[in-house]
């Protein structure tokens, strides 16, 4: 067998183990997103006919017209949303701070930053709960947010990009010259920005997902996001009459998160295999 | 354009002391040459021009003003930097128009002196581009519009030619001079490269060991060095120095070198009282021949024009001389070596120099 068909065999053999692979991945997928076409009576029967007809789309009409999903939707594309600016903002200011500014205990402090990195949530959630609950700020979007704007692994990620990139950009700008302000904001942070949507996905990603923090934050229904609320529907409706229509809820809250893997494949494939962080 | 008076600067970074009462006067539109070793100071001394290092002490004049205590961006320079330090994310039209819309210049303004820089700089078609679309020589030149576009009193450019290859780098040391001729500007010149230093420069301040060593026009720096430093630095290949000791001979000093006699021109009258002189020879002042000084060869570089013999005198010190391009000289061969003591200058035990008077 010659060198080249002995390549394209092989390159057949991946390519069909990927195929199997990516397959077996999109089962659960495809099987809630045809659960959720079907009609809830059909489903209490048996579960087996989901993949042929009838189809309908009487759950997503239910939803348009009835669930609170809407609202909890809302709520996580608010929260999310918010704490990916707020880590952006903070994150890129205090990395800029870190990289590039004078000033004493500066090493110090970002030590200290750091050890953020080390300390789980579950040894902080009492203190801030009973924090939370001095200040009044249970039941609230300040109370479902702010948790998540503590975050060290950004101010390093965006103090190691901002060291990465040369000086003399900061010192021809001073000549050009830009304040403070400007060098950060017209020269730096832009050069920043593979770096801002790696953070921005992971930030964003990790927040539309968290659960524990907002089922205990957030207590009243109209507060709850996506993840608390479709656990909640799940105590009330599964395995019950409800099927179908708590599948629907379940496309309905990935549909955002995969649009966003969708649009931004590009950069979360460089973030995870690092090729964002230089 | 605006003369720039350097008074008595000093500078540390910690404990390290990198210049040391440094002095110096540029007259207006004069081409400066900043030329040393690495560590010598001399991009020290351009940053604090620049504003980019604070003065431990001294001050700095620019024209009429004080500046050592102004930002940089008040200073009225532009400096060029080695790695031409671009804004990646601009394009070319932008990175020189940053500077101009940051101080409020209008519009129109802003693209009339783009436009000119580039006509100048022949970047006419590029200014849409990124730096990253450039090659380096192009880069180079939008670093060099990027302060054109600024009609600033004084030009810094630190080592901008190190970064080209061998071929461009002259090509762009030539558009440098062009483009002093049409500016009119002050213009300092931070570079370790001699040969830089030699063809742009109007003079040539030499730097070593935190200090200046000798500010002078380049045939000056050349043919008559302030000292041994200064002779060894300036001029590829090297000077000979060789130990030596004189004696008088009609009011000359005429040198001893491994036993034989080189007579120089260089009076007697002015030597100090030294123990260890040295003898400095030019290369081309030390030609192969049929008769003179026996030596040994070495090694031997044909450059084309001219074939360098690097030797040794019978008593083994070593001497580089010159032959002609055609030169049929080989390794180990034994050659006489004429020597021109009128071209020779002399080192004393402190290395300061003395040279032949001027109209000899």
């Amino acid at each position: 067998m010659s060198h080249a068909s002995h390549k394209s065999l092989r390159n057949t053999l991946v390519l069909v183990t990927l195929i199997v692979l990516g397959f077996i991945m999109l089962i659960p997928l495809i099987w809630t997103v045809l659960l959720s076409l079907k009609a809830n009576g059909e489903l209490m029967r048996s579960t087996a006919n989901a993949f042929h007809g009838p189809y309908t789309l009487e759950n997503y009409i239910d939803i348009l017209n009835n669930s609170s999903v809407f609202r909890w939707l809302m709520n996580s594309v608010i929260v999310s949303g918010l704490t990916t600016l707020g880590v952006l903002v903070l994150s890129s200011l205090a990395g800029y701070g870190f990289a590039r500014l004078d000033f004493p205990g500066r090493d110090k402090l970002f030590l200290f930053v750091l050890f953020g990195l080390a300390i789980p949530e579950q040894a902080v959630i009492i203190t801030r709960h009973q924090l939370f609950t001095a200040l009044h700020l249970h039941n609230s979007y300040p109370g479902l947010i702010l948790p998540g704007l503590a975050a060290p692994f950004g101010v390093f990620l965006m103090t190691q990009y901002f060291r990465a990139i040369p000086k003399e950009l900061d010192e021809a700008a001073l000549l050009d010259n830009a304040s403070r302000f400007q060098v950060f904001w017209k020269v730096l942070l832009p050069l920043t920005l593979p770096a801002q949507a790696t953070l921005g996905i992971f930030t964003f990603l990790a927040s539309w997902n968290e659960y524990w923090w907002p089922l205990i934050s957030a207590t009243r229904s109209e507060m709850f996001t996506l993840t608390v609320g479709l656990a909640a529907s799940q105590i009330n409706f599964a395995q019950t009459s409800g099927l179908g229509y708590l599948m629907t809820q379940a496309v309905f809250a990935a549909t955002p998160i995969l649009v966003v893997y969708i649009i931004f494949q590009k950069y979360i494939v460089k973030a995870v295999s690092g090729a964002a962080a230089r | 354009m605006s003369g720039i008076d350097i008074k008595n600067v000093s500078k540390a970074f910690g404990t390290t002391q990198v210049l040391d009462d440094v002095s110096l006067q540029i007259a207006p539109n004069e081409f400066i040459a900043f030329l040393g070793p690495s560590g010598c100071g001399k991009t020290t001394l351009l940053r604090m021009i620049a504003g980019l290092e604070t003065v431990d002490a001294g001050e700095i004049h620019i024209g009429d003003r004080r500046v050592d205590d102004l930002p940089p961006g008040q200073r009225g320079v532009a400096l060029v930097f080695q790695n031409y330090a671009l804004y990646p994310h601009m394009s070319v039209a932008d990175n020189m128009a940053f500077g101009l819309k940051n101080i409020g210049v209008a519009k129109d303004e802003i693209r009339r002196r783009v436009e000119d820089a580039a006509r100048i700089l022949e970047l006419d078609g590029l200014l849409a581009r990124k730096p990253g679309e450039l090659s380096g020589g192009q880069k180079q030149r939008v670093a060099i519009g990027r302060a054109i576009v600024k009609n600033p009193d004084l030009f810094l450019f630190d080592e901008p030619l190190s970064n080209l290859d061998a071929a461009l780098r002259m090509r762009t040391r030539l558009e440098l001079a062009q483009l002093r001729r049409r500016l009119k500007a002050t213009m300092i010149l931070v570079t370790h490269d001699q040969v830089e230093a030699m063809t742009l420069a109007d003079r040539i301040v030499v730097m070593k060991d935190r200090k200046v060593q000798q500010v002078g026009s380049p045939m000056e720096i050349y043919a008559r060095p302030a000292n041994v430093f200064v002779a060894g630095f300036v001029g590829s290949p090297s000077m000979n120095i060789l130990k030596a000791t004189i004696q008088d001979e009609g009011g000359f000093a005429v040198a001893i070198v491994a036993g034989t006699k080189i007579a120089t021109r260089v009076p007697m009258a002015g030597l100090p009282a030294s123990d260890h002189w040295r003898l400095g020879l030019r290369p081309e002042c030390v030609k192969v021949s049929n008769d003179g000084h026996p030596a040994t060869v070495e090694f031997v570089e044909r450059l084309g024009e001219r074939t360098l013999v690097y030797a040794k005198l019978s008593d083994g010190t070593p001497v580089t001389a010159e032959d002609a391009g055609n030169s049929r000289v080989a390794m180990g061969d034994a050659i006489h070596l004429r020597i021109d003591g009128a071209r020779a200058h002399l080192f004393s035990g402190t290395g300061d120099g003395y040279h032949a008077d001027e109209a000899a």
